[in-house]
């Protein structure tokens, strides 16, 4: 068994030595897909560089790419769960909270996992009941589209025999250009300093 | 295309919440992509050339193995045939929907990849595998169809490369094993609970572990994939 960790401990370090920054040359994910990405100045390593369609709760046809201008603050939920979404939503509302003045400078995002269940309406019920002002922004999107959302933001998450999601609790937030420059796992998570890091890219 | 039957698929770890998934029955591709296939799509596809490739979707490992963008080199001839790797799951992903397929989900693959060999003998499933995995890799990456078909008549689903699935980012634990079980709870949803089904599969327990280490642009030497396709998409 001892060889067998081992292996384990080599593959895990091994990946992990893997370096992600080189040269990059813009190009999008599926140049087939999507049109307002493709044109526009997306800095390659930029998370808008994702051209799936999302749908907010208002009906809207989106791609992320639409968000930039403001920085914005996401987390990925789903609307039946009963304890930890609730609360990450809630967490998420304590930062803008403590945002003062700054908070109309940002963008509020939660992207569901679940996209049988969390269409349109049922995401407009979930900020009806949480109490989430119009500047938030639900999204519901196909599995293509949540699946490769969570990979580029580290997040693990998985589907249950029921229709029910495990996940990670991550709080990330994106620079104006979609970059990806903080984030915080935890529910109740100390938020100061991804509060900083936010006014820190208002400035 | 070799038909999978469908099946419940129980992950090695459970939580108490977490029932056996049913798996649909779906079509899997009899080996690995190889060199030459994997070429032809990125002949067809410009952004995935090396010198194009945006570093988001695939690390500079990107296909390092190749002579150059478009060529894989004669030099290579001998894993024109092997599967491809040093491609990322982007890569995978995005080839398989040129090819108008899919990646296979965790559960589809874990299914597929369990049914036991036909042509080797072996003491169990799980010492086959954990026999591949603590051979030193070979210099030269052996063609597809070299080692066993299992009884779907699927080939090398375990004994050539790890293949990348289209959810290998659900397997929900924390980031920092360093984290006290107490922090943990906090960290994820529904985690708190996972257990282990079967603690003989040491092997299923090695590709959670590597799976969980990976990220969506990671290219290494030993990860390659194949494609699925759904009875429904065909028709």
């Amino acid at each position: 068994m001892k060889k067998y960790n081992f292996l384990f401990f080599a593959v895990i370090l091994f990946v992990g030595c893997n370096n992600v920054n080189t040269t990059a040359v813009s190009n999008n994910l599926d140049e087939g897909k999507g049109s307002v990405a493709k044109n526009s100045a997306v800095a390659p390593e930029s998370i808008f560089n994702l051209t799936d369609t999302f749908q907010t709760q208002k009906k809207n046809n989106i791609v992320l790419a639409s968000l930039s201008g403001k920085p914005t603050v996401v987390g990925m939920i789903f609307t039946n769960c009963g304890y930890a979404c609730p609360h990450l939503t809630a967490d998420m509302k304590n930062i803008a909270a403590k945002l003062k003045g700054n908070r109309e400078k940002v963008n509020f995002a939660l992207v569901s996992f679940d996209t049988d269940r969390d269409n349109p309406e049922q995401l407009q019920k979930f900020a009806s009941m949480m109490d989430l002002d119009k500047d938030w922004i639900l999204l519901h999107g196909n599995e293509q589209a949540v699946r490769t959302l969570s990979v580029l933001l580290n997040l693990q998450f998985d589907k249950d025999a029921e229709g029910n999601f495990s996940h990670s609790n991550l709080i990330s937030v994106l620079d104006k250009n979609g970059m990806l420059v903080y984030q915080k796992e935890g529910l109740d998570a100390d938020h100061v300093e991804t509060v900083e890091k936010i006014n820190e890219l208002l400035k | 295309m070799i038909p999978v039957a469908g099946g419940e698929y129980k992950s090695f770890y459970v939580s108490k919440t977490n029932k056996p998934l049913k798996v649909a029955p779906f079509l899997l591709e009899e080996y690995a992509v190889t060199n030459l296939e994997f070429l032809e799509f990125v002949k067809a596809n410009p952004q995935w050339q090396r010198s194009r490739v945006n570093a988001l979707f695939a690390d500079k490992n990107y296909l390092k193995h190749w002579e150059s963008d478009l060529d894989i080199g004669l030099s290579n001839k001998k894993i024109y045939n092997s599967p491809v790797v040093y491609v990322s799951w982007f890569a995978a992903k995005s080839y398989s929907e040129w090819k108008h397929r899919r990646l296979p989900t965790l559960a589809e693959w874990e299914l597929a990849g369990s049914a036991p060999p036909e042509n080797v003998n072996y003491a169990s499933m799980t010492s086959y595998i954990l026999n591949w995995y603590e051979k030193e890799s070979l210099p030269v990456l052996p063609n597809v169809k070299t080692t066993y078909r299992n009884t779907y008549g699927l080939y090398d689903m375990h004994g050539l490369v790890w293949e990348w699935v289209f959810d290998f980012n659900s397997f929900v634990s924390s980031g920092d094993s360093r984290n006290t079980s107490d922090d943990n709870n906090n960290l994820f949803c529904a985690g708190a609970a996972i257990n282990v089904t079967n603690r003989d599969d040491y092997a299923a327990f090695l590709r959670y572990g590597f799976r969980r280490s990976l990220k969506g642009n990671y290219c290494i030497s030993s990860l390659g994939f194949r494609c699925a396709e759904g009875f429904t998409q065909r028709r």
